[in-house]
């Protein structure tokens, strides 16, 4: 017994059937072809899309929040409304004793001066930073380390310099060890950082200088004051389930109303993220939709295709019932030739979507981030696959079953 | 010629629903010997041609019965309806029926593809059979390429692969001159000699007289008429 599937004659006829109108089964094929190839690019170029959106975060932690102080917006124990207020250490210490979920936290100052080495300087912004901001906000090291908890427990005069900051001062020779002057002075520079992302807080690292935040504190008379807190949580935590907890500690430290919503600063960076994530799945939502939508467009075109095979092959079809085909054989001939047609323009498609979000993601490579992910995931290249074969098939089902109830003798007769 | 009958129709009722109904065939009783050639004749609309598919197992029929060689043709299902074409009928039709897109030897393998035979065996059965027409030379060529003559010897090389109990031939030289029909005659005939039952319709009396027995009917009613 010889099986369809491996009878060459089988293939031959689909080949002969579809070669028979060569711009029809070309302009057919491209409807499928360009539908799945609509489909893949849009989901896999959705995916880049969000790399891209996403390497301005590059180095943030996706569970972090920052507090900083703001006016009052309602009058409370005597205090008029509209009043400042500033956040101290004594707020940070209550919040990193009680507040458990926090996983890692740095006080951040901001300040601004000149870094100068000889005649060089840099006009520079200043962030004076804990040993945990890297846990936060990983910068990228060029040279050296960064600020450790020693640094901050000694108060040391040491500095980061950020790195436009270190090509200013010392070209291409190394900055580690040499000593910096800022607001008149002097610092050993321990480390030379970049920012990963787009996204910073008191200035682009790369043209900033980084301090031990005790010492920040005491050289720019700071005294207990604090710019504002980052940290973030436990896993399994959101920063915005310990915003009411953080709010007390302080309304009680400062005298805020209770209600006093405006007053305290709540930046809460995982949000953000969660933003991003729900905007590309709308995205990613979108691009199957209207992609799907082109595929469909393309089936629905096979389905017809197939419709005007089986018309224009009524008599054949009739010739073969009555030399003994049965109705399966007519069904799986119809279904075949769409399938053929659909598989073979699908991958087509598919190949076709990959090449170009390859070239797409090739274009787009960033020497810090590397790729922003414009490809078609084989999960999701295996799904495209099987909806355009199941639709395929589909669409080739209603004319298959006219096929097969096309009588031999009145098939026949057909002129 | 062995003397068994290999049709026998028995009241065999057939009528068209519509407006108006149609009563085809009125309690047709027929019986075809096993080694017979023999003619159906009939004016149009007589009912012959749709005789020729209740014995070719193309259309029901409403009452009465229908014996092929034994086998009750009855309320079959598609796929056994099929299944007994494909075995027991061999069709020659008027206009050839050959598919345009298949070679001559392709065209007569077709029957052997829906029996599951291998592509190596059922080309090499085409061939015999186009051998025994004369047609070995031409079994590559595309029916456009071939003479009508050669096209209906096609088609009988074709009803003869899966060696079946009766050929049935509607109008078989109906679209050939005269010269090419007396050949396709001549190959009837001597299949015939061969022992192979072969039924034409026609209404071409030359054709009935080159037969054994001419079964003539009128207004859905068999007319017998001894030659």
């Amino acid at each position: 017994m010889s099986n369809p599937l491996f009878d060459i004659d089988n293939w031959r006829e689909i080949g002969a059937t579809l070669a028979r109108n060569k711009t029809r089964t070309f302009l057919t094929a491209f409807g499928i072809f360009w539908g799945t190839a609509m489909l893949a690019m849009l989901w896999g170029g959705a995916g880049g899309l969000k790399g891209m959106l996403m390497r301005n975060f590059d180095g943030f932690a996706t569970n972090m929040a920052v507090i900083f102080p703001g006016r009052t917006t309602m009058s409370y124990k005597g205090y008029n409304k509209g009043r400042s207020w500033d956040l101290t250490l004594d707020d940070v210490e209550k919040i990193r004793t009680h507040v458990t979920q926090i996983e890692h936290s740095t006080t951040n100052d901001g300040w601004w001066g000149t870094a100068a080495y000889g005649t060089k300087t840099f006009d520079a912004s200043c962030s004076g930073v804990e040993a945990s901001f890297v846990k936060i906000n990983l910068p990228l090291m060029y040279e050296g380390r960064f600020i450790s908890d020693v640094d901050v427990a000694k108060a040391s005069k040491v500095i980061v310099l950020g790195k436009n900051v270190a090509t200013t001062l010392f070209g291409t020779e190394s900055a580690l060890g040499k000593h910096v002057s800022f607001h008149g002075i002097y610092f050993t520079v321990i480390g030379v950082a970049g920012q990963q992302g787009e996204v910073s807080f008191n200035g682009r690292l790369d043209d900033s200088v980084v301090l031990p935040s005790s010492t920040l504190r005491n050289i720019a008379n700071r005294g207990q004051n604090v710019g504002f807190l980052m940290f973030t949580v436990e896993k399994g935590h959101d920063p915005a389930e310990l915003k009411d907890q953080i709010f007390r500690i302080i309304r009680s430290n400062h005298d805020i109303h209770p209600d006093d919503e405006q007053a305290l600063n709540f930046f809460n960076v995982a949000e953000q993220f969660k933003m991003v994530d729900n905007l590309f799945l709308g995205v990613s939502l979108l691009a199957i939709f209207v992609g799907a939508g082109s595929l469909i467009a393309g089936i629905i075109g096979v389905g017809n295709i197939m419709w005007i095979i089986v018309k224009e092959r009524t008599q054949e079809i009739g010739i073969r019932r009555a030399l003994g085909a049965k109705p399966r054989d007519i069904i799986m001939q119809i279904l075949s030739e769409g399938m053929v047609l659909t598989a073979v323009a699908g991958l087509a498609g598919i190949s076709f979507a990959t090449i170009a979000l390859g070239v797409t993601d090739y274009m787009n490579i960033d020497p810090v981030h590397g790729s922003a992910g414009f490809a078609l995931q084989l999960d999701h290249a295996l799904v495209i696959m099987a909806v355009f074969l199941v639709l395929g098939t589909a669409a080739g089902l209603i004319p298959a079953i006219k096929a097969m109830r096309i009588k031999p003798i009145e098939a026949m007769n057909d002129k | 010629m062995t003397t068994d009958h290999i049709i026998r129709l028995t009241d065999v009722n057939k009528t068209y629903p519509g407006a108006v109904p149609v009563h085809a065939l009125r309690d047709v009783t027929l019986d075809i010997r096993r080694g017979e050639l023999v003619s159906i004749m009939g004016a149009s609309g007589s009912g012959k041609s749709t005789l020729l598919n209740i014995l070719g197992i193309l259309d029901n029929y409403d009452s009465g019965e229908y014996l092929l060689d034994n086998v009750l043709i009855k309320d079959l299902s598609e796929n056994r309806a099929a299944e007994l074409r494909n075995h027991m009928i061999g069709f020659v039709f008027q206009s050839f029926n050959l598919i345009n897109y298949k070679n001559a030897i392709e065209n007569v393998a077709l029957p052997l593809f829906y029996q599951g035979v291998s592509r190596r065996r059922r080309n090499a059965l085409a061939l015999e059979q186009l051998d025994r027409m004369g047609l070995a030379d031409r079994a590559h060529h595309l029916p456009g390429e071939m003479s009508g003559g050669q096209k209906q010897r096609v088609a009988i090389a074709r009803s003869l692969i899966t060696h079946p109990s009766i050929i049935l031939a509607d109008e078989p030289t109906g679209a050939l001159d005269s010269k090419t029909s007396a050949d396709v005659m001549q190959v009837f005939r001597q299949l015939n000699n061969e022992g192979m039952t072969i039924i034409i319709v026609t209404h071409d009396p030359k054709v009935g007289q080159q037969t054994d027995r001419i079964i003539r009917i009128a207004d859905g009613e068999i007319v017998a008429e001894p030659k």
